[in-house]
């Protein structure tokens, strides 16, 4: 059943530090939403506030319209920035573990670890220690624990840090495929091209408090036009710095990205990219995740 | 008499709490079977979750290595203290008494007095000089020699407080001399002081009230000490077992489901279940050593002294389980572990040592009464005043009323503390940050100091 994940006007003060600031966003079921900003803005706050790990000074969180409690955070999946496991425990049974205190019965919680070990790659590390397991594997497994109970939603605080390629693909393709079925996903990340590849939506904070939020197509969309041009041999883009109405965005790989102003002719920015070297591209973009990301916490 | 059917009532309500909660649980899995889908799920009740806890704490401590060889040591120490007795005590070594110079002829039957008056026995050696009695007391093939009927040499003299079976014997043997030359002295013919030899102690009654007569008690003395290592050991288990869950955070993925209390209480539990059996098989194995070596450790105990043992060591487990609980949730590293158990295991070497003191004084004092009230004290107080029958059955009640409502308020206060505390991380948490106004606490990231 689609649901939604609605943080209302939460506030937590730690001491002198304000970590959220009468915060307010929704998490739409059957979505992946990305939920960014810059270290210490708050994400990791409001991420244990879902599950009760840190108390709140006013606010509520609600799934469905109904506070979240013990019983609706059963049926939650949470994977903590800080990643822990029982060592020493053997990974099937201390995924089993997860499913049983979930709500699974024992043959449920049994046939689900197996099936999540297989579809995480770990399927023949289930009799060893968690602590034996390298970085990568312990991650898979952490993720196992999250999703062994079929959640309704998921809370995943960084799940694709320190995974190689291969691996953040894999786990991309599995958190995408489970919004696909209905559960909602809300994820934080540093990686930016990662989360506008995954998400539908992104919820940008800064200080505890909401900057940004919307789908990425339409913050894409959004905002002043887009340039990129590519000039042979030129590496630092010295020709638009001049430019009035142009703002460099991003410099690099050979070629330059530049915010225009509404009135600006780009007859205008050919002309001086030519004069620097010969054009080899010169082409409208949308905007990306980063940009809209940097310009958001600025 | 009462005692006893006070303590089969207690153990067998303990039991029952046991198999109850054992046949809930698996009556609500079997029902969850029965009507469970696959995929179907349904929120666990709160005792279900305890009891999954408890069972996880159970199957990991079952299967670690600390338990077998700590099993295996106690089981060597309780099977050697019922043994090594009953073994000495078929192999009674005898006296050898030298004599020098002149000796009167009744001496041999002396000697053999003196030595059965204390249970050994004694054989006379003649030395042909001083100086040759004296080498045979440093050589220790004598123990000691009568010198010209006047005195006795030894290599040391017994102090007034020396209780081995040797001084005993010098003592007897001197004041049997003393009183033969005294009977001597007076006249009294040999049929005199052979009919004063005869004389017939009057005997003493026991009117059932009041310490034992012999007030030390090996089974309850053994029951103290076992008390005392297997607490250390599981509140060991305690302390580190939490500190585990928040240093490895798993806490946080376990907390996100369950309640605090109830993965406390989970803990506290299953380690509980372990303690009891591990107690239940040092029982079984002291039993049986006893009963195959026919030894005095254990016959002289009634069951009543060795259910007290067992009751007082779970009742004392329970007591200070939440305490430790709640000082592994304060701390994150070895050296501070060790740092916050130290002052909380002072109360259990104190009841310890105090109780091993009282299973051999003389009188019960004020203070060992109330000692044994209190829960700190009572699990190793109260089983020395039963080993000494000095503890009435109403008052043994009370005892365990007072400890179960002091292990109720401290449970509480205990989650209380965990609860605040299990998740700040970063820093040893001390007493005054955990009381400090809720909703100021722990930031995700910094350390408790600073967020403080």
């Amino acid at each position: 059943m689609p649901g939604v994940l609605s943080m209302r006007g939460l506030s937590r003060r730690f001491g002198d530090v304000q970590a959220l600031r009468e915060l307010s966003f929704d998490v739409p079921a059957g979505h992946v939403t990305g939920f960014l900003g810059p270290n210490g803005a708050g994400k990791t706050t409001t991420m244990r506030a879902i599950f009760g790990l840190t108390e709140l000074n006013a606010g509520t969180v609600t799934w469905n319209d109904e506070p979240v409690h013990e019983g609706v955070r059963r049926r939650f999946g949470y994977m903590p920035e800080e990643r822990g496991l029982y060592p020493t425990m053997r990974v099937g049974e201390q995924i089993e573990y997860l499913g049983r205190l979930h709500g699974l019965s024992e043959r449920d919680a049994r046939a689900a670890t197996a099936s999540w070990l297989e579809r995480l790659g770990v399927a023949e590390r289930a009799q060893s220690k968690v602590a034996d397991l390298s970085h990568g594997n312990q991650q898979r497994v952490q993720l196992a624990g999250a999703l062994v109970h079929e959640p309704e939603m998921l809370v995943l605080d960084e799940p694709l840090a320190g995974l190689d390629p291969t691996a953040t693909d894999e786990i991309g393709a599995i958190l995408v495929e489970r919004a696909r079925e209905g559960c909602g996903v809300l994820l934080s990340s540093h990686q930016l091209d990662q989360v506008e590849d995954l998400c539908e939506s992104v919820v940008i904070i800064d200080h505890g408090a909401l900057v940004v939020t919307g789908r990425v197509d339409d913050l894409a969309t959004s905002g002043p036009r887009r340039l990129v041009v590519r000039v042979e041999d030129d590496r630092d883009a010295r020709w638009a710095r001049e430019l009035a109405g142009v703002r460099i965005s991003e410099v690099g790989a050979g070629q330059v990205r530049l915010v225009l102003e509404p009135d600006v002719d780009t007859n205008v920015v050919l002309d001086a990219a030519r004069r620097a070297g010969r054009v080899t591209e010169f082409s409208y973009q949308r905007r990306r995740l980063s940009e809209v990301f940097r310009e958001a916490v600025r | 008499m009462k005692l006893r059917w006070l303590l089969v009532v207690l153990l067998a309500g303990l039991l029952s709490v046991v198999r109850r909660l054992s046949r809930r649980a698996r009556a609500q899995r079997s029902a969850r079977t029965r009507r469970a889908e696959p995929g179907d799920r349904r929120r666990p009740d709160r005792t279900s979750v305890i009891c999954l806890i408890a069972r996880r704490e159970i199957r990991e401590r079952v299967r670690s290595r600390a338990l077998l060889v700590t099993s295996a040591l106690i089981l060597l120490v309780v099977a050697a203290a019922i043994i090594i007795p009953a073994h000495n005590r078929g192999r009674t070594t005898s006296i050898t008494v030298g004599v020098v110079g002149v000796a009167p002829a009744s001496l041999a039957g002396t000697v053999q007095r003196a030595a059965q008056s204390v249970g050994t026995t004694a054989h006379v050696s003649s030395e042909p000089s001083l100086a040759a009695a004296e080498r045979a007391l440093q050589h220790k093939s004598l123990d000691l020699a009568v010198i010209d009927d006047q005195r006795l040499e030894m290599l040391a003299a017994p102090g007034p407080t020396d209780t081995s079976s040797l001084a005993q014997f010098a003592r007897s043997l001197a004041a049997q001399l003393g009183i033969a030359r005294a009977m001597a002295q007076a006249g009294l013919n040999n049929q005199q002081i052979s009919t004063l030899y005869g004389y017939r102690a009057l005997p003493i009654a026991s009117t059932g009230h009041g310490p034992s007569p012999s007030p030390r008690n090996a089974t309850s003395i053994l029951g103290i000490i076992v008390t005392f290592v297997m607490l250390q050991q599981y509140m060991g288990w305690i302390l580190m077992g939490v500190m585990e869950e928040k240093t490895s955070r798993v806490i946080e993925v376990l907390l996100s489901s369950v309640r605090p209390l109830q993965l406390i209480s989970g803990k506290v539990l299953g380690i509980g279940a372990v303690t009891l059996a591990q107690a239940g098989a040092i029982i079984a194995v002291a039993l049986l050593v006893g009963e195959l070596t026919g030894s005095s450790v254990l016959h002289g105990a009634s069951p009543a002294i060795m259910a007290s043992s067992v009751l007082w060591l779970a009742l004392g487990y329970f007591f200070y389980s939440w305490v430790f609980a709640a000082a592994g949730a304060m701390v994150e590293r070895q050296d501070q572990a060790q740092a916050v158990a130290f002052p909380l295991s002072l109360p259990i070497i104190f009841g310890y040592v105090y109780a091993l003191v009282q299973t051999s004084a003389t009188s019960i004092s004020l203070l060992t009464k109330v000692l044994a009230y209190l829960p700190p004290t009572a699990p190793f107080l109260m089983p020395a005043l039963v080993g000494r029958h000095a503890v009435s059955w109403w008052e043994f009640l009370l005892g365990v009323v007072v400890d179960l409502a002091s292990t109720v308020a401290l449970a509480r206060l205990a989650a209380k503390v965990y609860e605040r505390a299990i998740l700040r991380t970063g820093t040893r948490v001390r007493w005054r940050d955990v009381w400090k106004e809720r909703g100021t606490g722990e930031h995700p990231k910094a350390p408790v100091t600073k967020a403080l």
